[in-house]
């Protein structure tokens, strides 16, 4: 088929191939695991839940690109995956602090996501300041007629020629929650690193579990970084462009996004894994 | 309690610093146009508008940011490692950063408007040399404000996290929060000055933007002088905020109920700041009005 013929909706569509086979790599990576460091299956399979938090979560947060600059689309005027990226890494920062002081695995986790759902929360807020005491723009969305949570209509606030502009209050609440998902996976991911490398680091080198530490926190705190980005960049490409969040059309996509993610965090979590595991 | 009013004092100043590190970004990056706004800079040319506007935007902010802000953390650290006093080593660290954003800026300004040679748009030396200089000097606060903060995070509160990732980290951050707030009041409000007030650019008018300033061709020191008003001022309150708050609430916080205290209170600020932005939001609606008639707009 000719790029002319192709189906312009395809974007959307579900490929239940592509899904069956991103099922299977994924049982075969934590098959692999549980062959090579049977110990390390229950922290990469916590590792994979964090990668499809973050993935499922991204697909929340209101992302304009370049339009939403010139206040042509709503959203936030940046890019996918560096908008979520810095508010799981927010979150990731305070997760990782509550894991220093000893508290409850839960309770990190949590403290994660809610640094990362305030960041969003501050940045989506400031964004309608900019928009509404800066530029004189009232927030329209162009994708819905009524905002779905406070029933605002929206069409006769867009200005002409535009698609819409600034963060309808449906755009704010899908930052926070994307905010959410992004802090308390990425601060999974880095929790369940650290238990890892905290129990084999000290016999893999030869040190104590004191000398071990630091080494432990900023290993598993790269690992986790990086993962965040392999996560958020993959939905980036799921998403292709702009999103409005949860009531745009594309937020239906996230099954898609959320195998791919499965994926990529098991094969990314079985290396971080592997390098104190051979 | 002395080790709470120290915690407290230490979340004081890195706020500050935080406010400081996001208005410096924020103008550094619409002088350099590194934000979203940079594809009209680009598109411009190719509809005939030629400009002397600079465009240094091969890489978000945030990864920018990112790099530049772990590379100061990261020399920092080596330099206090090496005995050197901490203030030097921050200094040096952002220093020998900026040297590496200097040539960023300076291969991707002469990058990026090469390939639009093609459209008869030049590449000017004397832009080159007086808004680089100019980047690097906005560029150098706001990696210094950040190396520090993260300095007075590590050191003085005991984060886990090395200096080198919470430069990256912050770093991150600080493009996250300075090009979602700063990018529209530049690319909406400064690029297209000729265009409506309180509405947004029409699609049509892509690529046609202002160009000339009172006297001569306007540049990209003129831009960041107009942003640094709002845009600026804005995208440091919002890092401000981010950093204070986020420290405020785990500092005062994290010890009660084990850990559940900082929580309630992150959600309660998150309510907060939901209520502000409700308000916000009606506030337009009311009082600027709808563009078109109700009945019109759904028709």
């Amino acid at each position: 088929m000719s790029a002319v013929a192709a189906k312009p909706a395809a974007g959307s569509a579900m490929n239940p191939t592509a899904m069956a086979v991103g099922v299977v790599m994924f049982l075969i990576l934590m098959g692999i695991c549980f062959f090579v460091y049977p110990v390390g299956i229950m922290p990469l399979l916590l590792i994979v839940v964090g990668g499809v938090l973050i993935g499922f979560g991204v697909h929340f947060v209101p992302v304009g690109g370049a339009p939403a600059a010139m206040g042509q689309a709503p959203g936030i005027a940046t890019g996918v995956a560096m908008l979520a990226a810095g508010g799981g890494l927010a979150g990731l920062f305070g997760g990782a602090w509550a894991a220093a002081a000893g508290q409850d695995p839960l309770v990190v986790v949590i403290t994660g996501g809610i640094g990362g759902g305030l960041m969003m929360a501050i940045t989506c807020m400031m964004v309608n300041f900019v928009y509404v005491f800066g530029m004189g723009i009232p927030a329209a969305s162009g994708k819905v007629a009524n905002d779905p949570i406070t029933g605002d209509s929206q069409a006769e606030y867009k200005s002409q020629g535009t698609e819409g502009h600034g963060l309808p209050f449906v755009s704010f609440v899908g930052g926070v929650i994307g905010g959410l998902f992004a802090g308390a996976g990425g601060t999974l991911i880095y929790l369940e690193l650290l238990e890892v490398y905290k129990a084999a680091l000290p016999t893999v080198m030869q040190i104590t579990a004191a000398q071990a530490l630091p080494i432990a926190v900023s290993a598993a705190g790269m690992f986790a970084v990086g993962m965040f980005l392999v996560n958020a960049v993959l939905t980036a490409y799921n998403i292709t462009g702009t999103i409005e969040g949860p009531h745009d059309p594309k937020f239906k996509r996230w099954p898609r996004s959320v195998v791919a993610s499965a994926v990529a965090s098991a094969l990314c979590g079985l290396v971080a894994i592997l390098i104190v595991a051979i | 309690m002395e080790h709470i009013v120290f915690g407290i004092g230490i979340t004081a100043l890195t706020g500050a610093l935080a406010t400081v590190a996001g208005a410096a970004e924020d103008t550094e990056s619409n002088i350099g146009s590194q934000g979203d706004p940079n594809s009209q800079v680009q598109l411009a040319p190719q509809m005939g508008f030629l400009h002397r506007i600079f465009n240094k935007a091969v890489a978000g902010e945030p990864p920018a940011y990112g790099l530049w802000c772990a590379l100061g953390c990261g020399l920092a650290w080596a330099f206090m490692a090496m005995q050197f006093n901490a203030v030097l080593a921050i200094v040096l660290g952002s220093v020998l950063a900026v040297f590496v954003q200097g040539v960023y800026a300076t291969t991707a300004y002469v990058g990026r408007t090469a390939s639009l040679s093609k459209f008869g748009q030049p590449v000017y030396v004397d832009i080159l040399k007086s808004m680089t200089t100019v980047t690097m000097a906005h560029a150098f606060i706001a990696i210094f404000a950040t190396v520090a903060i993260c300095q007075l995070i590590n050191g003085a509160l005991g984060h886990p996290f090395p200096l080198p990732l919470l430069g990256l980290v912050w770093g991150i951050a600080l493009g996250a929060a300075g090009s979602a707030t700063g990018n529209p009041y530049y690319g909406k409000e400064r690029q297209y000055q000729n265009q409506k007030f309180g509405a947004g650019v029409p699609i049509s008018a892509s690529g046609n933007i202002v160009r000339y300033a009172e006297a001569g061709e306007r540049n990209s020191i003129d831009n960041g002088w107009f942003t640094a008003k709002i845009g600026g001022s804005a995208s440091g309150i919002c890092f401000g905020l981010i950093v204070f708050l986020e420290l405020w609430r785990t500092i005062l916080f994290e010890q009660v109920a084990a850990g559940w205290g900082a929580i309630v209170v992150g959600v309660l600020m998150i309510l907060v700041f939901t209520v502000v932005d409700r308000y916000i939001e009606v506030w337009a609606r009311k009082n600027y009005g709808p563009y078109t008639e109700a009945k019109e707009a759904s028709s």
